[in-house]
C-alpha cells in the first residue's frame, strides 16, 4: 500500500439513533428467537409446514442468508485476492458481515429442527454422503475461516491475509456448490434435481452478497457520518450488473431445458403461467426484482451513476434473490411427487394435488428475528472493534481497472 | 503479480485442485463401504411385499386401520398433519376409458434408500434384513429425508399426541420423523406385518410378505409368476414392494 494507510476506529455509537436501532434489531431478533422457542415447545404445526412441504421459510432464509455472506466474503476478498485495493477499506466489515451471516443461517437451520437440542448428534454421527452432514463441515470451517482472515486484518499479516483470502473464495465457492447440491442433488423431486444449480447458487450469492454490501456500507458510513467516495459504490454497481447477468443465463437455461421436454409441460406451466402466488414470486420477486429491473437501472448511464439509484438496484437484488431461494425451495415441494406417471391420483393424504403453502406468523417472525440478528451484531461490532475504515476513499495513484472509472 | 504472489497462488492452486479431486472420492469410497445393499444376497432374510391391485378394493381400509393402531400412527383430525405409514391411493390412467385401481401406498424399503443416503446424521439406517429404519433417539427432525423420498412415505411428527394403542412399539414425541417399519417388531417374533396380517383376515387377500432371499417363499413364487413391478423403477432405487395389475 503506497498510498496512505487505512485508518480503522470504532464509532461512537452513542446517539439516540444507534441506541434506537439497536433496540429495534435486538427486539425483533428476540421476536426471532421466541418464536423459534414456541416451534420448538408446540411443535410445527404452528408453521406453514405440513407433511407435502415438510421445509418452509426457515430453509429459504438460511439458503439465503448463507448466499448473503459468500457474496460478503468475495467481496471482502477483492482487495486481498484480486487486487481491487481500492475495496480494502472494506474488507474488514465484509468478512466479519459474512461471518455473521453464515452464523445466523446455521442457527436458522438448527433451530428449524424438530429438536433442536440435539445440536451436538451431528458432530459426532457423521453421513459423509449427505449433503447436510457435508455441508456442516463447510459451513463451520467457513465461519472459522472468516475469524482468522479478521485476526489477520487486524494484526496486519499481510502475507496471512493474502493466504486467507485466496482460501476464503475457494471455500466460498465449496460452500455454495455445497448448498446448491442440497437441492441438486435430490432425484425425487423435479424441479430440484438438476446439475445447474450448485453454480446458479454461486452466481446469485455474488449478485445479493454484492447488492447487500452496497447498502450495508452507504448507510453505516452516512449514518456514523464517515466519508465514502460515490464512485467505490458506482464500481460495485457495476459488478452487480455483471453477476446479474450471469444469474440471467442460469435462470433461463434451466427453464428452457425444463420447459423443453413434453414431462415437464404441467410442471413449467404451473411454475411460469398459472398466475397463482409462485408464478407471481417467480416472474415479480426472481425476474423482475433480481434481475430485469435492477439490471436496467444499472446499466442506463441516466440511472447507473446515481447512488440513489444504484441503491434502489441493490435493494431490488436483495429483494429478488429471496424471492430465487423461495422459488428453489417451496415449488418443488408444493407440486405433487409423479408416484404414477401417467394417472391422475387421489387419497385422503393429499397426494396427486397441489399442497399449498402459506408463510404463518410464526415463521415470518422466525426469518425476520434471524436476519435482524445478524445486523444487531453487525452494530453492535462496530462500536467494539476497530472494523471501520475512517473514510474509503480512491486513491489517485491507483490505476482505474473497473471500466466504469471513467464517468 | 510479483514471483512470492505467483508462487503462493500455484501452490494453492495445485493444493485446490488435489483437494477437489481426491475428497468425492474419499468421500463417496467411505459412503459406499456402508453398502446398504450388502444383505441382498449374505443376509438369510431379505423381506419384500406384493400387493394385487387386482383384488383390492377402494372402500376396504382394514390395513391402514390395522396399521395404525399396531404402531401408533398419530391422526390429527388434520390431513396436513396426520401420520401415514400406510395409506390407500386411487389411481386412473389418464388414457380415456381405463378404470382406476385402489391400492396401499407404504415405504418400499430400498436397496438404495435416497433417505439414508441424504440423512446428516445416519439415523435411518437398513438392517441386515434389508427393512429401512429411523433411529428415533438420533433423528434431528431436519426432514430432508421427507424430501429425498420419491414415494412420500415419510411423516413428521408436527404435535404430542396422548394416544398410544400398542405398548410394544415406542412412543414418538413430536419433532422427529417416523414411517413403516415393516413390523420389525413382529417380524422379530416371527410374526408377518399388521397391514398383511389384516387384509389376510378381513380383507380382500391382496398382500403378500415373504423372503426375497428364499427361492421356495410364497413371495418368491408369486413374483416368479406374476413379475410385479416396482413403482418409480426408473428412478433406480429398487423398491421392495411390488404391485401387480398396474
Amino acid at each position: 500500500m503506497a498510498k496512505g494507510k487505512i485508518t480503522y476506529s470504532t464509532i461512537r455509537g452513542d446517539s439516540p439513533g444507534y441506541y434506537a436501532l439497536v433496540c429495534v434489531l435486538g427486539a425483533l431478533s428476540l421476536a426471532g428467537f421466541g418464536s423459534a422457542f414456541m416451534m420448538f415447545s408446540q411443535g410445527h404445526y404452528i408453521t406453514g409446514m405440513t407433511n407435502a412441504v415438510p421445509w418452509g421459510l426457515p430453509i429459504v432464509i438460511a439458503i439465503y442468508l448463507i448466499g448473503l455472506s459468500a457474496g460478503s466474503l468475495v467481496l471482502s476478498a477483492l482487495s486481498s485476492v484480486f487486487g481491487k485495493t481500492e475495496f480494502k477499506a472494506f474488507s474488514r466489515m465484509a468478512s466479519l458481515l459474512a461471518a455473521l451471516l453464515m452464523i445466523s443461517a446455521l442457527i436458522s437451520i438448527v433451530l428449524d429442527w424438530g429438536k433442536p437440542e440435539r445440536i451436538l448428534v451431528p458432530f459426532f454421527s457423521i453421513n459423509p454422503r449427505s449433503m447436510f452432514s457435508l455441508n456442516g463441515m463447510l459451513y463451520s470451517a467457513y465461519i472459522t475461516i472468516c475469524f482468522v482472515y479478521l485476526w489477520a486484518m487486524f494484526n496486519e499479516k499481510e502475507k496471512l491475509v493474502k493466504i486467507i483470502g485466496f482460501t476464503a473464495v475457494f471455500w466460498a465457492v465449496l460452500v455454495h456448490s455445497g448448498t446448491g447440491a442440497i437441492f441438486g442433488f435430490v432425484g425425487a423431486r423435479e424441479l430440484f434435481h438438476s446439475p445447474l444449480l450448485p453454480p446458479s447458487f454461486i452466481a446469485a450469492a455474488l449478485s445479493s452478497g454484492t447488492a447487500l454490501m452496497i447498502m450495508v456500507l452507504y448507510f453505516t458510513f452516512r449514518f456514523t457520518g464517515r466519508k465514502l467516495d460515490e464512485e467505490l459504490l458506482r464500481r460495485l454497481g457495476f459488478y452487480l450488473a455483471m453477476f446479474i447477468i450471469v444469474v440471467a443465463y442460469f435462470v433461463f437455461i434451466e427453464n428452457i431445458t425444463r420447459s423443453y421436454w413434453p414431462s415437464n409441460y404441467a410442471m413449467q406451466k404451473f411454475l411460469l403461467l398459472s398466475g397463482n402466488k409462485y408464478s407471481l414470486i417467480f416472474w415479480l420477486g426472481m425476474v423482475g426484482c433480481g434481475l430485469v429491473f435492477p439490471f436496467v437501472i444499472l446499466i442506463n448511464p441516466a440511472t447507473g451513476k446515481s447512488v440513489r439509484w444504484i441503491l434502489v438496484a441493490s435493494a431490488l437484488v436483495v429483494t429478488g434473490v429471496l424471492a430465487e431461494r423461495y422459488t428453489i425451495v417451496i415449488p418443488g415441494q408444493v407440486l405433487p411427487l409423479e408416484i404414477f406417471p401417467g394417472m391422475n391420483v387421489t387419497s385422503d393424504f393429499q397426494d396427486g394435488q397441489i399442497n399449498d403453502y402459506s408463510i404463518s406468523l410464526a415463521e415470518t417472525l422466525y426469518g425476520l428475528g434471524l436476519t435482524s440478528l445478524v445486523f444487531f451484531l453487525y452494530v453492535l461490532a462496530l462500536k467494539f472493534f476497530e472494523l471501520m475504515p475512517e473514510e474509503a476513499v480512491i486513491a489517485s495513484d491507483i490505476p482505474d481497472t473497473s471500466g466504469t472509472g471513467k464517468n | 503479480m510479483s514471483e512470492l504472489d505467483r508462487r503462493i497462488f500455484l501452490k494453492l492452486g495445485a493444493a485446490a485442485v488435489i483437494g477437489t479431486t481426491l475428497a468425492p472420492g474419499i468421500t463417496l469410497f467411505q459412503a459406499f463401504a456402508q453398502d446398504e445393499t450388502e444383505g441382498r444376497t449374505s443376509s438369510k432374510d431379505r423381506w419384500g411385499m406384493v400387493i394385487d391391485t387386482n383384488k383390492c378394493t377402494a372402500d376396504c381400509t382394514e390395513c391402514t386401520a390395522a396399521c395404525r393402531t399396531e404402531n401408533n400412527v398419530p391422526l390429527f383430525g388434520d390431513p396436513r398433519y396426520d401420520g401415514h405409514w400406510i395409506r390407500k391411493v386411487t389411481v386412473t390412467p389418464k388414457t380415456d376409458g381405463a378404470h382406476s385401481r385402489s391400492l396401499p401406498l407404504l415405504c418400499n424399503h430400498c436397496e438404495h434408500p435416497p433417505c439414508q443416503h441424504v440423512c446428516p446424521v445416519a439415523a435411518t439406517f437398513t438392517r441386515e434384513d434389508g427393512i429401512v429404519m429411523i433411529d428415533k433417539h438420533r433423528c434431528i427432525g431436519c426432514r430432508y429425508c421427507m424430501i429425498a423420498c420419491p414415494y412420500k412415505a415419510r411423516t413428521f411428527v408436527f404435535k404430542n399426541t396422548e394416544k398410544w394403542s400398542n405398548p410394544d412399539v415406542p412412543k414418538r414425541g413430536k419433532g422427529v420423523v417416523e414411517k413403516c417399519t415393516f413390523c420389525a417388531h413382529r417380524i422379530d417374533k416371527g410374526q408377518i406385518p399388521s397391514c398383511v396380517e389384516a387384509c389376510n383376515k378381513s380383507g380382500e387377500k391382496a398382500m403378500v410378505f415373504g423372503n426375497l432371499n428364499d427361492p421356495n417363499s410364497e413371495i418368491v413364487q408369486y413374483i416368479r409368476e406374476h413379475a410385479p413391478k416396482g413403482l418409480r423403477e426408473d428412478l433406480g432405487l429398487e423398491p421392495k414392494v411390488f404391485y401387480k395389475g398396474i
